[in-house]
C-alpha cells in the first residue's frame, strides 16, 4: 500500500488547495495506517491482509476504456465508471438535474469545494484519508430545489479485471436540494477473471435538504478475491428523508459504512441491508445513526446469510444527542449461519443522552429450521432448492424495503441462487 | 512504616450515605508507594510462603510492563498509583481467636452497618459472615458450624496457610494474572478476601457472606475471592460493601474467581454500595473489579445477581466460562447511578461446552448527571453445539442530562447456536406516573414503585434479607433525582 502513498500526478494538482487536500489526505492515510484488530471500529473485519497486496494506483493507465456492457432491467438515468474513471453520462438528462465529473465542479462550480471533505472525516477513516490522497474520479449529482426525478440515476460501477492489482478510488458527492425527490442506485460488479485481486475504495457525501428525499440502492457483486471499501455520510435537514438498501454479495473483504447525521427537527433516515456470501469472504455493514434534534426518526433491518468459512460482521450505532427528545431508533439485525465453519459478529451500540426516547435494538442468530426443511422436502422438494427457498424467504422481508418494484424484482433476482449450504 | 489513623468524621452535608462514618481505630498501614519492597513486606506481613510471592512479583514485574485501559466510557483523573497505601490493617496485638477478643470498636462498627457478627443474634436466616476491613479479614462466623459438614470458610490469607495445596491448584486459574490491568496489579497486592471450598456432595447450610469496608484514608482495598464448589454441591453467596464518606477517591480492584465442577452449582449474590461521591462528583470509589467464574465440570451452574447502586465510578464484568458440557451461567443485574456516578458494567458468557445455556437480564437506570454503559459479549466457539443466550438489556433514564449506552459484542462460530438480544431504552412514562399519581402517591413514591417493577425480574433472584435492603437503597440511590 505505500507505494500509493509517493507522488502521483493528478487532475487539478495546479489548483493549491486541491493539492493540498490530497496531501493532507497521504498525511493522514500515513499517520493512521490500515486498521488492525486492536482498532475497534475494525475489530473483526481485518483489513490488514491488504498490507501484503501492493495495489497499483493509475487511474489513466493501460486499460482500455469502453462503456461496460451492464445490463439493468429497468429505466434509468446511467453513470458508467470503468475501472475507476467515470467514463460517460446519459445526456438525456431532465431539467433540474446536473450532473459533472467531480474534478470539473471543484474546479468550476463555486461552493461545491465546500461539500468535499464537509461530512466524510478522513482524520477519522484511513480509507477516507486514502480516497482525499487519490481524488480524480467520481460524480457531482445536484438535484435543484423541487425537482421530483421520474427515473432513477444509476451509477454503474464495472472493473474489467487486469493482471495488476489496481485500486479504484471514487468520490461521489449528492445534494438533494429543498422539496426535491430522487432514488439513487449504485451498482459493482466486474468482467474478467474472477481470481485477480482489486481494491475499490468509495466515498459518498450525501447532503438532504429540507423536506427532500433520496432512495439509495446499492448492490455489491464485486470479484471474489476483490476488497471493497465504502462509507456513504449522509447530512439530513429538517423533515428529510434519507433511506437505503445495500445488498452486498461478492468480494473477498467488503465493508459498507453508512453514518447518517439527522441534523435537524423532524429528519428521517432508514437504513436497511442484506448480505448473502460463502467463500472466505468477510462482508462488514456498518452503520452510524447521528439523532441531533428532536423528533427525528430512524430504523434499521439488516439481515444476513452465511456460509463456507465466511465471516458476517454488522456494527450499528445509534447515538442520541442531549436535546435529541421525542426521538425514536429502531435496529434489527438477523442472521443465518450455514456452515460449520462460518461466522457471525455482532455489536450493535446505543448511545443514548436524553431522556424522552423510544430506542431498541435486537440480534439474532440461528440456523435454518431444521421443520420448515423437513416440510418442504416431504414434498419432494430436493434439498438444495428447499435451502434455496428458505433462504430467500428469510431475505424476503429485508427486499421488501426496497421501495421501487422494479429495482426490487431486479435485487431479488441478483441475490441467485448461487448459495451452497 | 506504621502510623495513626485518627481522622475526623468526613463532611456530612447532604448526606443520603448512611455507611459514610469513620471508624477510629488505630491501624498499621504502609506508606504510601508501589513497589516490589512494598509487595514483599505485604507478603512478610501476612506470613506467606515463598511461591505466593514469587507469584506477586511476577504479578507486579507484568504489570509494570501494563496499559490501563481506556475503551471503557468512563472519565476519571488519571489514578497515581505511587499515592496510594497498599496495606492497611487494623492494629491488633495478638491474633484473635475467637470473636470475643476481636477488637470493640470493629465489632461496633459492623454492628452499625448492620452486619451480625455475634452469631448468638443470628436470626432464622442464618448467614455465615466473613468481614474484611481495609486490608484483613477480621471475623469469619460459624466456622465450626460448617466445618461439620466440611465446608471451608475462611480469609484467604489464612487458607493460603491451612490449604495450600487447593488455593495453589486454583489462585489464579480462572482469572491469571496476565489477564487484565487491575486484575494483574491485585494479583500483585491483593491483601485479603474469602475463601470457600464445598465439598463433594455437600450443600452448604447457610449463606456464605462476606462483608468489605474500607476505612483508612489514602488506601486501596484489593480483595480476592476464590470459591471452589466440588462435585455435586452448592452454595450461595453473598457480597456486600460500604465505604466512608472521604473528598477524595479510593481505589478499590477487586477479584473474584469461581471454580464449579460437575454438577454443581454457585449462586453469587452482590449489593454494591461502595460510596459513590456528593452530589457534585467529589470523591467516591473507583470501583474495577474482575469476577470470574469457570464452569468446568458437566453440568455446572453459575448464577451472578447484582445490584450496582455505589461507586463513583464502575468497572465490572462478572463472566461465567461455559467450559463443561450442559452447564449454564446467568447474570442479573440491577444497576442505579445518579448525580456524577459512571458505570461502565455488563457480562461476558463463553460458551465452549456442548449444550451449554446462558441468559443476560441487565436492567440499568441512570438519573442526574449520570452515565451508564452495559458492555457485555456473548461468544460461541466452534465446539459449543447447541449454545442457546438470550439476553435482554433495559434502560430508564430520568432526567435530560443523564446518559444510557449499551454495548452488546456478539460473536458466533457455530451454526447450531441460537442467539436472542433485545434492548430497549425509554423514560418512565407518563401514563404510568398519572396512574399513581391519581391514586394519590407522591411523585417521588410514584417513581420509586415503577422502578422496583422495573427491576423485579433481577430482585427475585436475589436472597431474600438483600432482596429487602437492594429494594431500600435503589429508592435512596434515586432519592432527589425526581421533580
Amino acid at each position: 500500500m505505500n507505494t500509493l502513498l509517493s507522488d502521483i500526478k493528478l487532475v487539478g494538482d495546479e489548483l493549491p488547495w486541491l493539492k493540498e487536500y490530497r496531501a493532507a489526505g497521504r498525511r493522514e492515510f500515513a499517520r493512521q495506517g490500515i486498521p488492525t484488530a486492536k482498532t475497534e471500529a475494525w475489530k473483526y473485519t481485518k483489513p490488514n491482509r491488504f498490507l501484503s497486496t501492493d495495489f497499483v494506483f493509475d487511474p489513466r493507465g493501460n486499460n482500455k476504456f469502453t462503456v461496460p456492457a451492464v445490463n439493468l432491467p429497468f429505466a434509468a438515468h446511467k453513470l458508467y465508471f470503468e475501472n475507476g474513471v467515470f467514463l460517460s453520462c446519459d445526456d438525456d438528462l431532465p431539467s433540474g438535474v446536473e450532473i459533472l465529473p467531480l474534478i470539473e465542479a471543484l474546479m468550476f462550480r463555486p461552493g461545491v469545494k465546500n461539500k468535499l471533505g464537509a461530512l466524510a472525516d478522513m482524520t477519522k477513516y484511513p480509507f477516507a484519508a486514502l480516497n482525499a490522497a487519490c481524488l480524480n474520479e467520481g460524480a457531482y449529482i445536484h438535484i435543484k430545489a423541487g425537482t421530483r426525478l421520474e427515473k432513477p440515476l444509476a451509477l454503474i460501477s464495472h472493473v474489467t479485471v487486469v493482471d495488476r492489482a489496481e485500486l479504484y478510488n471514487l468520490h461521489h458527492i449528492v445534494e438533494i436540494d429543498e422539496n426535491a425527490t430522487a432514488e439513487v442506485v449504485e451498482y459493482y460488479g466486474y468482467t474478467g477473471a474472477p481470481k485477480s485481486s482489486y481494491l475499490v475504495n468509495i466515498v459518498n457525501e450525501i447532503t438532504v435538504a429540507a423536506g427532500a428525499s433520496l432512495r439509495h440502492y446499492k448492490f455489491q457483486d464485486e470479484a471474489f478475491k476483490a476488497g471493497h471499501l465504502a462509507l456513504n455520510t449522509v447530512k439530513v435537514a429538517a423533515g428529510g428523508l434519507y433511506k437505503s438498501f445495500c445488498l452486498q454479495k461478492g468480494a473477498d473483504l467488503a465493508r459498507n459504512e453508512t453514518q447518517v447525521c439527522l441534523a435537524e427537527e423532524n429528519a428521517a433516515a432508514e437504513v436497511d441491508a442484506a448480505y448473502k456470501m460463502n467463500g472466505w469472504a468477510t462482508i462488514d455493514t456498518t452503520t452510524d445513526i447521528e439523532h441531533l434534534k428532536s423528533g427525528t426518526t430512524s430504523s434499521q433491518l439488516i439481515k444476513g446469510v452465511v456460509g463456507g468459512q465466511a465471516k458476517g460482521v454488522f456494527q450499528g450505532k445509534i447515538h442520541i444527542a442531549p436535546d435529541a427528545v421525542k426521538t425514536e431508533g429502531y435496529q434489527l439485525h438477523k442472521a443465518m449461519l450455514l456452515s460449520d465453519e462460518a461466522e457471525i459478529d455482532v455489536k450493535p451500540e446505543l448511545e443514548i443522552f436524553a431522556d424522552d426516547v423510544k430506542c431498541s435494538h435486537g440480534a439474532a442468530c440461528g440456523r435454518l429450521d431444521a421443520e420448515q426443511l423437513f416440510y418442504l422436502r416431504s414434498r419432494g422438494i430436493p434439498k438444495i432448492e428447499a435451502e434455496q427457498m428458505l433462504i430467500n424467504a428469510y431475505l424476503n422481508d429485508v427486499m421488501a424495503k426496497v421501495d421501487n418494484e422494479n429495482i426490487r424484482s431486479w435485487i431479488k433476482l441478483s441475490l441467485g441462487s448461487n448459495l451452497p449450504a | 512504616m506504621e502510623e495513626k489513623n485518627n481522622i475526623a468524621i468526613a463532611d456530612e452535608s447532604g448526606d443520603k450515605y448512611k455507611y459514610g462514618f469513620v471508624t477510629d481505630i488505630e491501624a498499621d498501614t504502609v506508606s504510601a508507594g508501589l513497589n516490589a519492597d512494598v509487595i514483599r513486606l505485604i507478603s512478610h506481613k501476612k506470613g506467606e510462603p515463598d511461591w505466593l510471592l514469587e507469584w506477586r512479583l511476577k504479578a507486579f514485574e507484568f504489570w509494570c510492563g501494563m496499559k490501563e485501559p481506556s475503551w471503557a466510557k468512563l472519565k476519571y483523573d488519571k489514578i497515581d498509583y505511587q499515592s496510594l497505601s497498599y496495606y492497611s490493617a487494623p492494629k491488633q496485638k495478638v491474633a484473635p481467636k475467637s470473636l470475643s477478643e476481636v477488637d470493640k470498636t470493629l465489632l461496633e462498627t459492623y454492628d452499625k452497618l448492620g452486619i451480625p457478627l455475634k452469631e448468638q443474634e443470628v436470626l432464622a436466616g442464618v448467614v455465615a459472615v466473613d468481614a474484611v476491613f481495609d486490608s484483613v479479614s477480621v471475623a469469619t462466623t460459624y466456622r465450626a458450624k460448617l466445618a461439620e459438614k466440611g465446608v471451608i470458610f475462611c480469609s484467604i490469607s489464612e487458607a493460603v496457610r491451612e490449604h495450600p495445596d487447593l488455593v495453589q491448584k486454583y489462585l489464579g486459574s480462572v482469572v491469571p494474572y496476565t489477564d487484565n490491568f487491575f486484575a494483574c496489579l491485585n494479583s500483585a497486592v491483593f491483601t485479603d478476601g474469602s475463601f470457600v471450598y464445598i465439598p463433594r456432595g455437600v450443600k452448604c447450610p447457610m449463606e456464605l457472606s462476606t462483608y468489605f469496608r474500607i476505612n483508612a484514608k489514602n488506601t486501596g482495598q484489593f480483595e480476592r475471592t476464590l470459591i471452589i464448589a466440588d462435585d455435586d454441591s452448592y452454595v450461595s453467596y453473598l457480597e456486600g460493601c460500604t465505604a466512608p464518606q472521604r473528598d477524595e477517591n479510593q481505589l478499590h480492584a477487586a477479584i473474584v474467581e469461581i471454580v464449579v465442577l460437575n454438577n454443581a452449582e454457585v449462586k453469587y449474590s452482590t449489593v454494591q454500595n461502595w460510596y459513590p461521591g456528593d452530589k457534585d462528583g467529589k470523591g467516591g470509589v473507583y470501583n474495577f473489579v474482575t469476577k470470574r467464574a469457570a464452569c468446568r465440570g458437566e453440568n455446572a451452574k453459575v448464577s451472578w445477581t447484582q445490584v450496582e447502586t455505589g461507586s463513583a465510578i464502575t468497572w465490572k464484568y462478572p463472566s461465567c466460562v461455559l467450559q463443561g458440557d450442559n452447564s449454564s451461567g446467568e447474570f442479573y443485574s440491577v444497576a442505579i447511578t445518579n448525580n456524577r456516578q459512571q458505570a461502565d458494567t455488563g457480562t461476558k458468557m463463553i460458551h465452549i461446552g456442548k449444550n451449554t445455556t446462558s441468559k443476560i437480564i441487565s436492567k440499568g437506570i441512570s438519573a442526574g448527571f449520570s452515565n451508564q454503559t452495559y458492555r457485555g459479549l456473548v461468544k460461541v466457539t466452534p465446539g459449543a453445539d447447541n449454545a442457546r443466550n438470550y439476553t435482554q438489556c433495559d434502560s430508564l433514564l430520568i432526567g435530560t442530562t443523564c446518559g444510557s449506552h449499551t454495548v452488546p459484542y456478539i460473536e458466533n462460530r457455530n451454526k447450531t447456536a441460537q442467539l436472542e438480544h433485545e434492548a430497549t431504552t425509554s423514560k418512565i412514562s407518563d401514563e404510568q406516573l398519572f396512574y399513581c399519581r391519581q391514586r394519590g402517591i407522591g411523585e417521588e413514591e410514584a417513581v420509586s414503585l415503577i422502578v422496583n417493577g422495573f427491576c423485579k425480574e433481577v430482585m427475585q433472584h436475589l436472597p431474600m434479607e438483600f432482596a429487602i435492603e437492594a429494594a431500600k437503597l435503589i429508592n435512596i440511590s434515586l432519592e432527589g433525582s425526581v421533580g
